[in-house]
This record gives C-alpha cells, structure tokens and sequence, in this order.
C-alpha cells in the first residue's frame, strides 16, 4: 500500500506543479458556427455543435493551453492545481484534478470538458451519461503536445492561434536541436521523489530527456513512470541528476549524502540539477518549451555559452 | 432456553420497537430530503422544493430554473443518496449478521473475505482495463462483486474441509485467505506501476459515492431488499445462536445449515453494495454496536434498527464526504471513521453496564 502512496505522489510530482513564466495570449477569431468534429487522444472522434463557449479544464496543462489560445474568457470551471497563468486559479475549481465533482461540473453547464486519461474510468463515463461533452487529451510527446494544441484550436476556433503558438515552439525546440546535434549525449537520471521513481519510455519526460540532447538512464525500463534501484542507478552511473523532486524537498546536499551516491559522477562533477520550478518540465503544454531549453543548457552548458 | 426477561421485553413492547422502527424510517426520509438540497453546487432549497414538486405534479416551469440543475438534483445528488442508504443499510445489517452468527464483537461484514476478494476483483479489472460493461455497471464493480463471493466461498469450504466448521477456523481461514489475496492485489498493483490505475485502486479501496447511478441504484435495490428481508426472517434462530452449538441444536436450529444460510445472504448482500461503493469501513462494525448498546441484542429488532441507522449515519457520512472540502472529495470511509468513532466512544462509556451484563 505504501508503495502505491509512493508511486501517486510520484505520479503527481510529474503531472502537476506550479511556475511563473509569462504567456503571450492573443484575443482575436470571431465565432463560427457549424459542427466540428475532432479526434482526441484516444482515438474518440468528438463532435461539437459549434465552437465551445463554456469550457472547463481538468488538468493544469489543458488549461494553460487554453489561456496561450487567448481562450480565458470562455473557461468556466479549472481545477485546485490550474495556477497558471495566474488569473487561471480564479476560476471555479471543479475537483482537485484526481476527484472531480460531477455536480460542479454538470452545474457550470459546459458545452466542452478536456479531461486525460487519469479521468477515464470514471469521470469521463459518469459526464458522458449525463450529456456532456468530454474531449480526452494525455500528450506523452513534445509532438503530441502540438497536436494537443492544434485539436484545441480546432475545437474552439482558433486554429490560427494555434497554428502560430505550434509554429513558434516548433521553432525554439529545432534551434534546440541544432545546438545539440552531435554533441556528446551526457547520461541522465531524472529523479521523481527519493524512492526512486523516475520517468521511462513513453513517457514526455523521456522525450525531452532525448531532445534535449540527453540519455535518459530509465529508456530501457518496462513503463512510463517506473520505479529504479539505487544499484541500478550507481551502475548506470549518470552524468546528470535532474532533481524534480526539489520542490518535495530533496537538495543537491541531501543527494550527496545517500550512502554510495558519492561515487556517481554526476555527485562528484556537481551535476546535479535542483529543478526549483518544476511545472515547465512537468506539465506536457505550451511551457514545455521553455523546459526543454532550460535541460539542453543544463546538459550542455559549454554549447550555450 | 430464552431467559425470562428477554421473553417478557418481546411480548411487553413489540408496540413501542414498532414505533422505534418507525421513527428510524421517518428520520431516513428527513435526512435524504435535507441532503438533497445541500451539495458543493449551491441550489437554493425552496427551488429544489419547486423542482421535487414540479416533478411529482408534473406541471410546466420551462425556464424557471437551468437543466443543467435538473440533471445536478435528479441525477446526481438523488442516485448518490439512494445508493449511501442502501450501502449503509446492507453493511450494517451484514455487520449485526456477522457479529451474530460469529458471536464475535470485532466481526464486521468483511471478516471473511469479502474486502479483500473485492480488492482483488477490482485490481483486476483495473489493472487490464477492461472496456467491460453491462447495464451501466463497469468491469470494476462487476469483477469486485464476483471477487468477494468467491473468496467467502473459498474460506467456507477450506475451514469445512475438515468436517464440521466451527467459527474459529471460518476466522482464521479468512485471516489467511485475506492476507493472501491483499498480496495478490498488492502485486498487482506494484507492477501496474501506473499512476492512473494505481489512483484508481487506492481510491476504490478507500470507498465513493461520487460515481452513484440510477442504473446503480436499481440494480442494488432488489438484491438488499431479498437479501436483507429473508435475513431479518432469520433473526430468531440468530439469537438462538448465540448459545453454544450443542444448546442450539438441542433448540431444535440447525446450526451448520443455518450459519451456512445466514453467511451466504450477508455475504451476498456485502458483496453487492462493496461493489457498487468500493470498500467502506467501520459502518458494519459500529453501527450495529450502536443499537445494541442503546436498544439490546435482540436481532429481530437489531437487524431492522441497523438498516435504518446505517441508513442515515451512511448518507450523513457522504454528505460530509462531498461537501466539506468542495471541490475535492473526501473518501467516505475517512469520514464514517472520524465522525463515527468518537461517537462510539461516547456511547461505551454511558452505556458501559450494558455490556459488562
């Protein structure tokens, strides 16, 4: 049981967060009518009367896609972890993004509901009987992070908006690309909470691991979000520690002092990575970006000199 | 033999227990009322009035308040309560049943596996994500109710197997088989390594209300009712079980069929609500303590006094549940214990004569 605890709040570290970085919003794109139909991310093909108006977000990488669409104005339910950006945690909250209160939901009478597969097995069904239409995206790639946004346009009439936010990310990872090519990939190990939780293939961690010009150590475990030995960690012996659990209180200090992490060479080349704003690189939306950028000088600091 | 005492407080005051039963209905149908009008999405009370009387007249007030209000009353909050009284009622009255039949104080409905086999049951399901559904039951709960009956089943005919059953090795069998199959679950669980499924399982074992449904409702409702009414049929020879095996027999009830009749029916009934709920503590343990302490052991009256109160202590719970940290929801089973046990406390220390008799 406690295991399980462990693996939630680890599950957590990843999927939630908070930070403070600026998003431009732009405001613009007239209403149109006329049905939309668009695929979520689980293969649902979800049909809209017209473009949502009234839109509750259940997950905080969902809502801040919807504000960098310009779309705050017609969001009317957010959940306790949606504080970015800031205006978002103004919101009615409709759950605390595990339990979501169905009367909430059904009350503030969206036309439109963006849920993840976390909320598939019960709120997505429970919603769906009562009428009401939910759109599931869980983007476990920086692409998939694209397409997220792109179908968001799609259903709310922004797709020039989001073609361009698309646009512009994709030009900031491929600068980040021509940086790192070639170079020498250092060996991470990106730690989600001091049992040793970290983020495996298919995950958008692994991805950005990879992107950024990294090797992540757990590319060969068995899913996404496993579960590592410290043997297994002290031979992979990484050249990088990425510490996203600082915000749950481990410190570069308290790393150097497990006994036989002293040996590692990210410990003792000092390459262990304090993540102080944990959301960049922890929800799969439009900031993901930033915390690519942020890994690839972290990774390679000689190339961004 | 029935003491004398005993036989004089059925034949003086079947009057008064009948207005006692009464009373427990009136306060289940006043505590539903008032749940219904109080959730995390307010809805004044005079309008939830108008909406329950447009519904029993069936008069027309197109616009006088928003669907979506209908849709939040009739088919959220009134399924949720419904399916609160029915769970509270089953495990209570299976509590009082099992306590009984185990002549065990610290028996709860889940002494003989039906916790655990319902766990499994629905670790299974959420572990290979079973598209499953049938009736507007998914494979969790579907699984979780086939999981507990098996597993009791097995615990009775692996404590039979050396011939006659006796209460000790039913309990012991169930302590070994529970602990079995929580290790199953656990591995499961463990190798699930998904955040998503893993939040589905702790949260199913921790017990809610949040996905109640008619369909629910419907399906649950017979099964109590046939369940819990030839169990309450049972409660004379109950209390003759309270004697030793060989007094019983002599009594004229026969023990091992009887035991065999009543564990089925409160397992059944257990079984059918923890799958519809998830597992729920404390409810079956205290509730039919409760009774006893207040009104005495007699199970005719324990078994239907237990239903109503569990009833009402389950919906009060529930309500406590979705409301006190709105928008998030607490489990049920966290508040049927923090509010339940202090008031169990309570009633042990008034009441402390009445069990050292």
């Amino acid at each position: 049981m406690k295991k399980s605890v462990l693996l939630v709040a680890a599950a957590l570290a990843v999927l939630l967060g908070g930070c403070v970085c600026p998003a431009q919003a732009p405001a613009t794109g007239v209403p149109t009518s006329g049905p939309i139909s668009v695929e979520d991310g689980v293969g649902n093909v979800i049909t809209l009367e017209s473009e949502a108006q009234r839109i509750i977000s259940l997950a905080p990488n969902h809502t801040e896609i919807l504000y960098a669409l310009g779309l705050g104005d017609r969001v009317v339910g957010v959940t306790e972890y949606c504080n970015y950006p800031p205006e978002a945690a103004e919101k009615p909250k409709v759950g605390d993004f595990i339990t979501i209160d169905l009367e909430q939901v059904v009350g503030l009478e969206p036309d439109l509901v963006l849920a993840t597969t976390m909320h598939m097995a019960e709120t997505v069904p429970a919603l769906q009987e009562r009428g009401i239409v939910v759109f599931v995206l869980d983007p476990q790639s920086v692409v998939a992070v694209l397409e997220s946004i792109q179908k968001i346009g799609q259903l709310t009439g922004r797709e020039d908006e989001a073609e361009a936010l698309v646009a512009d990310m994709q030009a900031r990872i491929a600068a980040v690309q021509e940086k790192v090519q070639g170079a020498p990939r250092p060996k991470v190990f990106w730690e989600l909470g001091p049992e040793l939780f970290t983020a495996g293939p298919g995950s958008f961690v692994n991805d950005l691991i990879t992107l950024a010009g990294g090797e992540n150590v757990a590319a060969d475990a068995d899913s996404p979000w496993p579960q590592l030995s410290v043997e297994a960690i002290i031979l992979k012996d990484p050249d990088v520690i990425v510490l996203a659990d600082h915000n749950y209180g481990q410190t570069v200090e308290m790393v150097k002092e497990r006994p036989g992490w002293e040996d590692i060479r990210a410990v003792r080349e000092g390459n262990v990575i304090e993540i102080a704003d944990d959301d960049i690189v922890s929800r799969p939306g439009p900031r993901l970006v930033e915390g690519l950028e942020f890994l690839a000088r972290a990774f390679h600091p000689d190339l961004f000199e | 033999m029935e003491r004398a005492s005993d036989r004089e407080d059925v034949q003086r005051r079947p009057r008064r227990r009948g207005l006692l039963l009464l009373a427990g209905l009136v306060a289940v149908m006043i505590v539903a009322l008032l749940e219904v009008a109080w959730g995390s999405f307010s809805i004044p009370p005079a309008t939830v009035a108008a909406m329950f009387w447009q519904r029993v007249t069936g008069g027309s007030t197109v616009g006088a308040w928003p669907d979506a209000w209908e849709t939040v009353i009739f088919e959220i909050r009134l399924p949720r309560i419904l399916l609160a009284m029915l769970v509270g009622a089953a495990l209570a009255q299976s509590g009082a049943v099992y306590q009984g039949v185990f002549r065990n104080p610290l028996a709860d409905p889940y002494l003989i596996g039906v916790s655990a086999g319902a766990g499994l049951g629905a670790t299974i399901a959420i572990a290979l994500g079973l598209p499953l559904h049938w009736e507007g039951l998914g494979a969790v709960s579907l699984f979780a109710f086939v999981g507990a009956l098996a597993a009791t089943a097995v615990i009775y005919v692996l404590a039979r197997s050396g011939g006659r059953s006796s209460v000790v090795t039913l309990v012991l069998a169930g302590v070994a088989v529970g602990a079995f199959l929580s290790a199953v679950m656990t591995f499961l669980m463990f190798r699930a390594r998904d955040a998503f499924r893993t939040v589905h399982v702790l949260g199913w074992m921790m017990g809610s209300f949040a996905l109640a449904s008619w369909a629910k409702v419907y399906l649950l409702a017979p099964v109590l009712a046939a369940g819990g009414g030839l169990l309450w049929a049972y409660a004379h020879r109950l209390n003759v079980l309270q004697l030793d095996d060989d007094q019983a027999q002599q009594l004229g009830v026969p023990v091992e069929r009887t035991r065999l009749i009543v564990i089925g029916l409160a397992t059944l009934v257990t079984s059918a609500a923890v799958s519809m709920s998830g597992v729920i503590g404390f409810v079956g343990l205290i509730v039919p303590h409760a009774v006893r302490l207040v009104w005495g052991p007699d199970h005719r009256f324990l078994l239907p006094m237990s239903v109503l109160c569990g009833a009402v202590f389950m919906v009060l719970a529930d309500g406590l549940a979705r409301t006190v940290l709105s928008p998030a929801e607490l489990p049920v089973g966290v508040v049927t214990a923090f509010c339940g046990a202090p008031f169990f406390l309570y009633l042990l220390c008034r009441k402390r004569h009445v069990l050292a008799r």
